[in-house]
């Protein structure tokens, strides 16, 4: 190390003795620091190298000139190393500009991207909710027009109304036959597939007999509907009964044929909405 | 000047000794063409936004190739090198300044764009389920 240093400090004084009086240009000043300041500039070094190159091999040809004491010949090539330097440096600076902003461009795809992929799937889930749904509500009308049609229910300005026959009741009496448990469970199934749907059960007879009897008859027979349903698990909220006598015939009574079509047992099926059945009027 | 000659060779010194008779006439080769590079270049800065980017480096540049071609003219053929020389890089670095503006600008703008697209890109994304 000392060793070293000696042998630096010996060549130094060598070459001061040589050069009595030490160089201070300014020109060349200069151009040493703005050679300096580009070649510490990384951009310069990948952006500019060609122009680094030549502005070192100015200031080369300066400092031969000054270990020369050709003070005439300093200026030109400190000058050009100078201007060549900061040419360097503007290359190098404008062109790291332009790799960032390249750079980034592939960025801004990318996010752009992102954002189109983005709406275009919320916009398929969107559809893909939406006919989901509509799946779905087709599928739910298909099931109940399904269930409708197994209780052969038509419907009409109270609401679905599925005619039971008398076939259900033995003559003159408001006991279910056993036969009448199948037809009921379909309609069990379908209040009990549908929970907020309410119903009516309605009494009819035909004209046969006293007024008072008829409308006791209807309305035990309706009774009678009513309170198998409730003891099948439908809620006894959800059912009213009604016997309304001889009154609303679908048939004549003057033959057999139409006063087995008007002893009957009609059940109204509300909304879904869950509203009463509306009461029928007496004309 | 020395370095103008080291590069032409002591073969172009002789050839230039022997036809110093016949020089004397007209502008110094050498100088023609170092001029002519720098018209080159004070035209290119000229044609990329110099004249607005950098106006002083541009004058300069224009001022010392009208210089070396009156000294050209004079046949004063060092003169007219060296200020050829000196226009040819003026002109290159007021062109690279005016270069360096528009990349500068475009890159500010960029960024701005980036900036705005990004708190877009944030502001529409679905929320994190």
């Amino acid at each position: 190390m000392n060793i070293k240093l000696l042998t630096g400090i010996s060549v130094a004084l060598a070459m001061a003795s040589c050069a009595s009086t030490p160089t201070s240009n300014p020109a060349l000043d200069n151009a040493r620091n703005l050679v300096r300041s580009a070649e510490a500039d990384p951009h310069v070094a990948m952006y500019a190298a060609l122009d680094l190159e030549a502005a070192k091999k100015e200031l080369q040809v300066a400092e031969t000139a000054a270990i020369h004491h050709d003070e005439a010949a300093i200026a030109q090539p400190a000058y050009l190393a100078a201007q060549t330097a900061r040419l360097a440096q503007l290359k190098a600076t404008a062109k790291a500009d332009d790799a960032r902003v390249a750079a980034g461009q592939t960025e801004r795809d990318k996010i752009q991207l992102n954002a189109r992929t983005r709406e275009v799937d919320s916009a398929t889930r969107e559809a893909d909710s939406a006919k989901m749904a509509r799946d779905q509500e087709v599928q739910k009308s298909a099931n109940l027009q399904a269930e409708l049609d197994a209780l052969k229910a038509k419907p009409t300005d109270r609401g679905l109304v599925l005619t039971l026959g008398d076939v259900l009741f033995d003559s003159g009496r408001a006991e279910l036959n056993p036969g009448a448990s199948r037809n009921l469970d379909q309609l069990v199934q379908f209040l009990t597939d549908h929970p907020a749907r309410r119903v009516e059960i309605d009494g009819y007879t035909d004209s046969v007999g006293t007024e008072s009897f008829n409308l006791n008859l209807s309305q035990r027979r309706a009774d009678a509907v009513r309170y198998a349903l409730i003891t099948r698990g439908i809620d006894s909220s959800r059912i009213v009964s009604q016997g309304y006598g001889k009154d609303f015939a679908v048939a004549t009574n003057s033959d057999s044929g139409g006063r087995q079509l008007n002893r009957r047992v009609e059940v109204v099926i509300g909304g879904e909405n869950g509203a009463a059945v509306a009461a029928r009027g007496r004309d | 000047m020395d370095r103008i000659f080291s590069r032409l060779g002591k073969t172009a010194l002789a050839i230039a000794a022997i036809s110093v008779g016949t020089a004397a006439y007209a502008g110094n080769p050498l100088a023609d063409e170092k001029i002519a590079v720098a018209k080159a270049s004070v035209e290119r800065a000229e044609q990329s936004g110099a004249p607005q980017a950098a106006p002083v480096e541009l004058a300069t540049a224009r001022d010392k190739l009208a210089r070396a071609e009156k000294a050209n003219a004079a046949h004063e053929v060092k003169p007219a090198a060296l200020l050829a020389e000196q226009a040819d890089i003026d002109a290159q670095v007021a062109e690279a300044t005016a270069q360096q503006q528009r990349a500068k600008k475009a890159a500010i703008e960029f960024d701005m764009s980036m900036q705005a697209l990004r708190q877009e890109s944030l502001r529409s994304s679905p929320p994190a389920q």
